[in-house]
């Protein structure tokens, strides 16, 4: 037996658009293999489409694999092939071990219930035994931590609650292969951060196998050894997490800004435009940590206005950041609080801000400006969302850290011997 | 130990007899959700009714009631029963009840799953299985209710009785059996749960269930596959012996066949359910 736990080859499924046409494919087909006929499944009929098109990966014990993609590109659809919810229309899947899924956390849990009864059924759904369960009931309840409401009926349970007791669930029931959807994005922060940890230290290190789903990369960057990028239901990459999540992100940029060309970033008057300058002033979108930064703050003013002041916030764009402070945002500049005064402001010039030493966790940051007129007190103009800078990591430093400091090395002899 | 799984297109047309015995194997390792399902089924159904379980037996007598106040109207002459005909009416009402309640939720069960049906994996027929045991479950309470008839109307029945789940056998094998068609169906037209709504009431008037099987029109009754699985266990009760053992043999063959084939195609089509319901 090989290490291979999971097989998918040229796997493609269809779909029907049409509510009425999928109903008759499906009663026809049904009937078709009633009497053993095999209905030709390379064929679209009318009104059908590849939701999954040539589908090829691996995954071998102990190893973590992320599909990313648009909504609609075909990932649910993809895990639910590999559950056997569904088959193929087209190629193989072959599954070596017990399977565990984690689709939507909490189907099967009956509303009426207490959590207790449904922990029990929806571990026999997965296949435990009740002495099984027995074994791990409390450890269930405890990673859930759900408290009080073990015996309240789970639809009085939060949201929240809901997808912390069937993840629980799941996770107990010693799957060989994990597939998880994009389930934990409904627990909170601490939960999602809790799961992840758990995913990575416990379940990969007993050589379960992960196949996860996520919109959020940092997810998947923590988890996934390898990843499949979804289109439309076609494989656009496979491979090294960080270069398939690269060609995604740029995907996603570059229709973005196409679709910018449409919306009023800026208006004529007042801020029309932000630059983010390196050393060199280059204008540029990527900047590797420790780099100098300089922000340029175009303005256009037809009629004077007093006391101008101007700041700038930068939001990570992985939630679990702002988690860490109180405020929205990673960190802010205001030129009107570093008193940095201006007394009238009128025609065409540049505002422009320095940052020396760009210390700040790798990932892309969302920048929102605001114009103050009357010395801070009014806040005249605010462009949320203006633009985005990514932050990179130093290329010669193989192990990630949140953030780096500037720091020098030093070395005093006090003696020999 | 190592199981491994292969999905492809038409796997299941490419296995031939052996999988039988996958079937067998699937339904054995998931007794245990059975088991669940159908107390999971049963502590929720009454848990927000104060009559609780009490209504599955409030149901019969509303039947036997509307029939005895017609017949002692002079309306409907319902015949000599041979024995005193609430009594009559009730076995015969609970016995059809196995089928009635098994084939109404049978049916809907894979549709009334949803969430389960589309996101975990598991044999479906465990949840027709599962709603058939209620409906069982609930004639054990309806038996109850019949030993004390028999206790008010001094009426002592026959010894055989303990062969009752033998001859309740062939009823319940038809009902999973038809359940497990029609559930498939009503997953790909809904229609097909109120067909069996209606289809079940008028069904229950061509079958000997509230008065006895005539001698007039005995052919027709000899068709209706039902008529010797709702007698048969009256009769066993009431006098001890079968009148027609002929033709309850036949039924209850025909009963285990359709129980079989409809497995088989079941077995076939689940996996086309998920993508429809």
């Amino acid at each position: 037996m090989s290490n291979t736990v999971v097989q998918c080859e040229a796997v493609s499924k269809k779909f029907s658009k049409s509510l009425k046409k999928s109903m008759l494919y499906g009663a026809w087909d049904i009937a078709g293999s009633t009497f053993g006929v095999m209905p030709d499944s390379n064929r679209l009929r009318p009104d059908e489409f590849w939701a999954i098109e040539n589908v090829s990966f691996e995954l071998k014990r102990g190893e973590s694999f992320g599909i990313i993609g648009p909504n609609g590109s075909g990932k649910t659809t993809l895990l639910k092939m590999l559950n056997g919810i569904f088959m193929p229309d087209k190629g193989r899947i072959t599954i070596a071990g017990k399977m565990g899924a984690l689709i939507q956390v909490g189907a099967g849990f009956h509303p009426m219930l207490s959590g207790r009864e449904n922990i029990y059924i929806n571990g026999a759904i997965l296949g435990m035994s009740k002495k099984e369960i027995d074994g791990k009931f409390d450890s269930i309840v405890d990673f859930a931590d759900i408290g009080d409401f073990l015996e309240s009926p789970v639809k009085f349970y939060s949201s929240g609650m809901y997808v912390r007791l069937g993840f629980a669930i799941a996770v107990h029931c010693r799957p060989d292969i994990l597939l998880i959807d994009e389930i934990l994005a409904v627990g909170d922060l601490k939960f999602q951060s809790k799961c992840l940890k758990f995913i990575t230290n416990n379940i990969l290190k007993n050589g379960c196998s992960v196949i996860f789903v996520s919109h959020n990369r940092y997810a998947v960057e923590d988890v996934c050894g390898q990843v499949l990028y979804l289109k439309k239901g076609k494989p656009v990459q496979i491979g090294k997490t960080l270069d398939v999540i690269d060609r995604y992100l740029t995907d996603i940029k570059n229709e973005e800004n196409e679709g910018q060309k449409l919306i009023n970033g800026f208006a004529n008057e007042e801020i029309v435009k932000v630059e983010l300058l390196d050393k060199s002033s280059q204008v540029r979108s990527q900047f590797k940590t420790g780099e100098e930064l300089r922000i340029r703050f175009h303005y256009a003013f037809s009629h004077p206005i007093q006391n101008p002041s101007i700041g700038i916030t930068f939001n990570h764009d992985d939630p679990r950041y702002t988690l860490v402070s109180s405020t929205d945002y990673i960190f802010n500049l205001h030129s009107g609080y570093d008193e940095f005064e201006v007394k009238t402001l009128q025609g065409r010039g540049y505002f422009e801000v320095t940052i020396d030493c760009l210390y700040l966790p790798v990932g892309i940051y969302q920048y929102s400006v605001y114009l103050y007129t009357d010395n801070k007190m009014n806040l005249a103009r605010k462009y949320e969302a203006a633009g985005q800078v990514e932050v990179l990591w130093t290329d010669n430093r193989p192990h990630r850290s949140l953030i780096e400091l500037p720091h020098r090395w030093t070395r005093t002899e006090e003696g020999v011997g | 130990m190592e199981q491994i799984r292969v999905y492809e297109p038409h796997k299941q047309l490419k296995q031939g007899i052996k999988i039988w015995k996958e079937m067998f194997q699937e339904l054995f390792e998931f007794r245990g959700l059975i088991w669940r399902l159908f107390m999971r089924d049963l502590s929720s159904k009454y848990k927000q009714s104060i009559l609780g379980n009490a209504w599955s037996v409030l149901m019969p007598f509303v039947a036997i009631g509307t029939f005895m106040y017609l017949s002692h109207t002079g309306i409907l002459d319902i015949g000599n029963t041979q024995m005193p005909y609430p009594l009559y009416a009730l076995i015969g009402l609970s016995v059809w009840q196995i089928f009635s309640i098994g084939l109404n939720s049978g049916a809907n069960s894979l549709v009334g799953a949803g969430d389960l049906i589309t996101k975990i994996n598991f044999p479906r027929e465990v949840l027709v299985i599962a709603s058939m045991a209620q409906s069982v479950f609930e004639f054990l309470i309806k038996f109850i209710m019949i030993l004390i008839f028999c206790f008010i109307f001094h009426f002592h029945p026959s010894l055989k009785i303990i062969l009752l789940p033998l001859v309740l056998l062939p009823i319940v094998f038809l009902t999973v059996g038809l359940s497990l068609i029609l559930s498939l169906l009503n997953g790909v037209m809904r229609d097909i749960g109120n067909i069996v709504s209606l289809l079940l009431m008028f069904l229950m008037f061509l079958t000997p269930v509230l008065y006895p099987v005539p001698t007039k029109h005995f052919l027709f009754f000899q068709l209706n596959l039902l008529s010797p699985l709702v007698s048969t266990p009256r009769e066993l009760i009431a006098f001890g012996h079968i009148r027609h053992p002929g033709h309850f043999m036949v039924a209850s063959v025909l009963s285990v066949l359709i129980f079989l084939v409809s497995w088989r195609v079941f077995h076939l089509a689940e996996t086309k359910i998920p993508e429809r319901v």
